[in-house]
């Protein structure tokens, strides 16, 4: 059925397509196409093929006449003439008219309305489609169009695209709640409908070549550039004529490829917005851009590029938004746009691929053939390539996997799915009803601008409606699943939580945004790339989900699982709830990262913001997680440069404290640069700073009892490098302390101070132990003060056997030679006489330590108590 | 044309001034100069469409593309031109920093483009050697070193330190990029506690710089007199004077006194400027070295007094310590902590000796109980 459907709309289209380009030749007709001087070269350029053009429009009219003629005359009548012509042009060809079946009568009443040329209108008023959909049971696309018909009527066209969304808000999948949605959609809506449109043109096109050829002999003069041109030109008709060359001018590109290159059937659904709509910055940016080119050529490529970023830009409501006079000229895009795909990551749709430019030099090869005229050829040619490209975007929109024309669509192909998803589910939802008229996408936004699609449709006629169909078919997938889930789940709570909805979107202007930019359309240059606007990226979510698994993002969010704040505000608590209960790490932390990641995707940064990635950072402090917990720290970070409040303090101490774990100096530095009186007055912070100081004087003594009592969470991060600063600490110690027994750098000639029974008499060194006292609060073991520690205990009697060989030793030996010092005074203790020589004292302490089973033995040394120091006790 | 022949310059400036200038054209606000070798008129065919204001990204983007377009002997002319575009891209960082965008970011591009013009200079191994490309790798260098520093990245500089000292050009650069070098190298060797090799660098940079660069002798200084104190060299008032570098006056004068109370505040005095220096740090360190003055000067004095008492001269009771540290306000201090510092010194080898916890005392070596400073570290 789906497909069914589809080729109906298809048909459909595609008589509205012909009807809108009869009104193009009108239009172009009656419209002077250049004021501008740079026109000049152009037009000159294409003079002979204006001509040609204007005398085919004019006779084109007689050629194509029986299509073109009769839609204007009477829309109706147009109808129904247009299939037979369709129909004709099909045998004439040698065309399989499959479809032929499908043309539902109604179809052609559909024309008669008035909306026909509005295809062309990509944006054209998107209201009225949502207003009236069953009204008009008319496709989708005429809706839009019919500000157009009218040159009256395109006043209303003139709206920017933005106010298509209204229309969203009727209908209930794209009701305002799903602005993150919507956004996407238009794409794709747009798109599609417009590939329906051109697709169903496909047949009428063996007929039509003629027509359409000389419709865009026409539209050259104009200038290829029509865009351009049509921006300058202020005039509701230009405008359309503009569009609707371009469009005949895409089909002709779409034609090149397939058998019948000439049937160029005009009808570019997609115009892409009246110039009088253009935002100023956007005409004066075109006026930029051409005043820029020095040679024909140049101009020729300007305006292909222009062609197909203004198309985009319009498509996607960005023209709207951004800045115009920031953008880079084509110019300098030029090779990069058509030479580097990578750049396409982000494009609009609109972009145009390499292949396609090839697939569009075909056509304009078909074309110049017709016209004849050379010069023509390469204009032609270039508006081709771009009108071939958005053709291709569009067929992929469909699926229809066209093959015939370009290459190039297998990455529209990729985005493409989704959004045609999206309108079929808009579809399936009011539309299903309209069974002959091209219900299709309409229901959220206008189809409007997505012409090219239909262009492109074209190219794949056959195929285009197979898969077409398919798409159909396929059409309820994820998002549309989605968002169905996303819709029933409101609609029963809906009246509860109206006013939940209502704050959500209270913020209207920032929907707006968000709904254009899913077109992530950087575009065209590198200066675009650099600086993507991500505010105008954010969407609002309608998820109701409590929970929610994190799964890092691929592609842009869709709102329909993404959760909004107040449903946020409940997983938090929830998470931390569960958190306190039951310690599991694993779930809140997944869960504090998708709610991370909800918040980003919004663009929401307030105190919750700000209480998530505290809570976050607290949690994965307790469990030591600090890649979460340095994630946290840096959002935190910026979050409180914005003045949002949260516990300053605290985190910037445990920023402290972290620096002092990764001993970065100089991040520390910078960190104290930025102290300011207050924060250090801060308990937390003054206590991170205290133990800043300790840790870089190793005053272990007073690290340790800072790390005692250690504030808030400080504790946790102290952890992470207590034990080297302990090990630190004890190296020192055992240096230090470790004196009494073999010191080894004594020299013979240093009189030892301390006889040997006076060391033994030394109590056995607590020092250690007293000194741990610093490592108390770890509550770990105090590892055993070392041996050189425990050796200062009381050496046993030298009778004692020792463990270890006891290599007899000189009487030189230097602790011989401190045993063998005088003894010293009884009344006082006598200690070891210090290491004199400088080199040698602590580390041939160390040493001897180091070296088990030495023992001390000296002249004396027989009385003397062995020197425990190596004993093994 | 080889750039050996520049005078030294001193740190921050670097123009290849020897070199004939071919073109100063282009955006005023961008870059001013734009000089080459003389050999090289293809500098000209070089305009960019700087028409349009593209940023500096962009700029930079396209110079290292031509550069890498060119093969030819370029590098050296190129450069001024990419260190103006270098000081202009950390203006614009400066806007950035008031709006919205991280404060590093522009400067990231700019290392990152900087880095492409390395590594074409670096990877040149086919032009002869007076004309090679890699006369710019010291230049792009400094540049680079400039960056990290600013962006606190100092571990990007090692594989640049290691390129430039496998250079066999190593000392036959221009003396002002050499400076500038040994001042980075210095700087990132003072950061890295390598105190040894800093004062090396450093010292060689304030030594060669040249004698008018007044401003960048002081920079050198800055880092210089920290080290230079931490090894036990104390800067005179006329030097410092001279370089109006009075905010270490009374720092020195504490270290040398061992009076811990004035380092405190003269530390706390002038913490801005030492953290804007990035040397609040180093300084600190000057603290375990007023200790050891401190404790010197306890120790002269109960040796004096102990030898006027007939006792035991290298026997000091750790109380004496306790009291010299609460003369000097230190908080709370008990006799733990006196061990502690006391155990610091001993185990950095500052003092000779041993403590004996069981009597509370220091022991310290009857010969050169301090050795002296310069010894030590």
């Amino acid at each position: 059925m789906a497909a069914n459907v589809g080729d109906q709309r298809s048909t459909d289209w595609s008589s509205q397509y012909s009807m809108v380009a009869g009104a193009g030749r009108e239009n172009g007709m009656e419209t002077p196409m250049h004021e501008n001087p740079e026109w000049e070269k152009a037009r000159q350029a294409l003079a002979s093929i204006s001509k040609a053009g204007a005398a085919g429009s004019s006779a084109k009219a007689s050629s194509n006449g029986p299509v073109a003629s009769a839609q204007y005359v009477s829309q109706a009548e147009a109808s129904a003439l247009q299939q037979q012509q369709y129909y004709q042009w099909y045998q004439q060809y040698n065309y399989a008219y499959p479809y032929s079946y499908y043309y539902p009568v109604s179809v052609y009443q559909s024309y008669g309305s008035p909306s026909q040329y509005s295809m062309a209108s990509s944006y054209g008023s998107a209201a009225p489609q949502h207003q009236g959909p069953l009204s008009q049971p008319p496709v989708p696309g005429m809706d839009e169009g019919m500000p157009y018909q009218a040159p009256p009527q395109q006043l209303p066209a003139a709206q920017p695209p933005q106010p298509a969304n209204p229309p969203h808000g009727a209908h209930p999948l794209s009701s305002g709640p799903q602005p993150g949605t919507a956004p996407a959609t238009q794409h794709s809506q747009a798109g599609p409908a417009s590939g329906q449109a051109y697709a169903q043109h496909t047949y009428s096109e063996p007929a039509k070549p003629k027509k359409g050829q000389q419709l865009w002999n026409r539209m050259k003069p104009a200038p290829g550039t029509g865009g351009l041109k049509f921006n300058i030109q202020k005039r509701p008709f230009p405008v359309t004529n503009q569009n609707f060359s371009s469009t005949t001018e895409g089909q002709h590109s779409s034609f090149g490829p397939q058998p019948n290159p000439e049937k160029a059937q005009n009808h570019r659904g997609n115009l892409s917005g009246k110039p009088d709509d253009w935002p100023q910055d956007m005409k004066e940016y075109v006026e930029r851009c051409f005043t820029a080119c020095e040679s024909e050529e140049d101009k020729d490529r300007t305006e292909k590029l222009l062609k197909e970023v203004l198309q985009a830009r319009l498509q996607d409501g960005s023209a709207y938004t951004i800045d115009w006079s920031r953008e880079p000229l084509p110019g300098l895009t030029r090779e990069p746009v058509a030479e580097s795909p990578k750049k396409k990551r982000w494009e609009a749709p609109s972009t145009l691929h390499p292949p396609r430019g090839a697939a569009s030099a075909t056509r304009g090869g078909g074309a110049q053939s017709q016209r004849g005229t050379p010069g023509a050829g390469g204009a032609g040619r270039a508006r081709g390539s771009s009108f071939a490209k958005f053709g291709n975007r569009n067929v992929f929109m469909k699926d229809h996997s066209s093959s015939s024309s370009t290459d190039s669509r297998s990455r529209s192909s990729s985005r493409s799915p989704t959004r045609h998803f999206r309108r079929s589910d808009s579809h399936s939802d009011s539309e299903s009803s309209c069974s002959g008229n091209e219900c299709h996408p309409v229901g959220r936004r206008n189809p409007p601008p997505k012409g090219r699609g239909g262009r492109g449709a074209h190219m794949d006629q056959g195929r285009g409606r197979a898969q077409r169909g398919k798409r159909h078919d396929l059409a309820p997938t994820k998002r549309s699943r989605k968002k169905l889930a996303a819709l029933e789940c409101e609609e029963p709570e809906r009246e509860l939580k109206k006013q939940k909805r209502a704050a959500r979107f209270q913020h209207g202007h920032s929907r707006r945004l968000r709904l254009e930019p899913l077109v992530l359309q950087v575009g065209s240059l590198e200066g675009g790339t650099a600086d993507p606007d991500w505010q105008e990226l954010q969407i609002v979510g309608t998820c109701l989900d409590v929970t929610k698994h994190y799964l890092r993002l691929t592609c842009a969010p869709d709102p329909s699982t993404v959760r909004p704040v107040p449903v946020l505000k409940k997983s938090l608590c929830m998470v931390k709830s569960h958190w306190k209960e039951k310690q599991d790490y694993a779930f809140a932390c997944e869960q504090m990262k998708s709610i991370r990641q909800d918040l980003t995707v919004q663009g929401v940064r307030t105190e919750f913001t700000v209480e998530v990635y505290e809570t976050h950072a607290r949690i994965a402090l307790e469990k030591g997680d600090h890649e979460e917990f340095n994630q946290c720290q840096t959002q935190l970070k910026s979050l409180y440069a914005e003045n949002l409040p949260g516990n300053v303090g605290e985190f910037t101490a445990y920023r402290i404290l972290y620096y002092i774990f990764t001993k970065n100096s100089g991040d520390i530095t910078t960190e104290l640069a930025y102290l300011t009186r207050e924060l250090k007055a801060d308990p937390c912070v003054a206590h991170a700073l205290a133990l800043r100081a300790a840790w870089a004087l190793g005053n272990y003594h007073r690290f340790f009892r800072l790390y005692a009592h250690a504030p808030c969470m400080s504790g946790y991060l102290v952890d992470k490098f207590a034990d080297r600063e302990r090990k630190a600490a004890l190296k020192a110690m055992i240096k230090t302390y470790v004196k009494l027994r073999s010191a080894p750098a004594l020299r013979p000639s240093a009189p030892a101070s301390g006889p040997a029974q006076a060391a033994a008499t030394m109590s056995p060194p607590p020092p250690v132990r007293s000194a741990l006292v610093w490592t108390r609060p770890l509550c770990t073991a105090v590892p055993c003060p070392p041996a050189s520690l425990c050796s200062r205990q009381p050496a046993p009697p030298a009778s004692t056997p020792c463990p270890g060989p006891l290599p007899p030793r000189p009487p030189t030996s230097p602790a011989l030679m401190r045993l063998s010092a005088p003894v010293g005074q009884p009344s006082e203790p006598s200690l070891p006489s210090a290491p004199v020589a400088s080199g040698t004292g602590p580390r041939a302490l160390v040493r001897a330590q180091m070296s088990v089973g030495t023992s001390v033995t000296g002249k004396r040394g027989l009385t003397a108590p062995k020197e425990g120091a190596l004993c093994p006790g | 044309v080889s750039p050996a022949e520049d005078c030294s310059d001193g740190v921050d400036v670097a123009p290849l001034r020897t070199l004939e200038e071919l073109e100063c054209h282009c955006q005023p606000d961008y870059v001013q100069c734009f000089s080459g070798t003389a050999t090289h008129s293809s500098i000209q065919a070089w305009r960019s469409p700087w028409g349009c204001r593209d940023s500096l990204p962009v700029l930079l983007v396209s110079w290292v593309s031509w550069i890498r377009a060119q093969r030819a002997r370029l590098a050296v002319c190129v450069l001024p031109a990419s260190s103006q575009g270098t000081l202009k891209l950390r203006a614009d960082q400066q806007l950035v920093k008031k709006g919205k965008s991280k404060v590093g970011d522009m400067l990231e591009k700019a290392a990152e483009l900087l880095m492409g013009c390395f590594r074409v200079c670096a990877s040149d191994t086919r032009a002869g050697i007076e004309d090679s490309k890699k006369w710019g790798m010291l230049f792009l260098v400094n540049q680079l070193f400039k960056i990290y520093f600013k962006i606190n990245k100092l571990h990007l500089c090692k594989p640049l330190i290691r390129a430039i000292d496998s250079s066999n050009l190593k000392d036959d650069y221009s003396t002002a990029q050499r400076v500038t070098y040994r001042y980075y190298v210095g700087r990132k060797a003072m950061f890295d506690s390598d105190f040894k090799q800093a004062e090396e660098y450093l010292s060689f940079a304030f030594e060669h710089c040249h004698r008018s660069s007044q401003k960048n002798k002081r920079m050198v200084l800055i880092y210089l007199l920290p080290v230079k104190m931490l090894l036990g060299h104390m800067p005179t008032v006329e030097l410092l004077r001279k370089y109006h570098l009075m905010q270490f006056a009374e720092v020195t004068r504490a270290v040398s006194e061992g009076n811990l109370l004035l380092l405190n505040e003269a530390l706390a005095a002038h913490e801005t400027f030492f953290i804007r220096c990035g040397i609040f740090l180093i300084l600190e360190k000057l603290k375990i070295i007023t200790y050891r003055n401190l404790f010197k000067k306890v120790n002269s004095l109960s040796s004096a007094s102990s030898r006027y008492l007939l006792l035991k001269t290298h026997q000091l009771s750790l109380d004496a310590f306790l009291v010299a540290l609460k003369f000097m306000q230190v908080e709370d201090v008990d006799i733990a902590e006196v061990q502690c510092i006391l155990a610091n010194l001993i185990y950095m080898g500052h003092i000779k000796g041993y403590i004996s916890h069981q009597h509370q005392k220091l022991v310290v070596s009857k010969q050169n109980p301090f050795p002296p400073l310069s010894t030590v570290c």
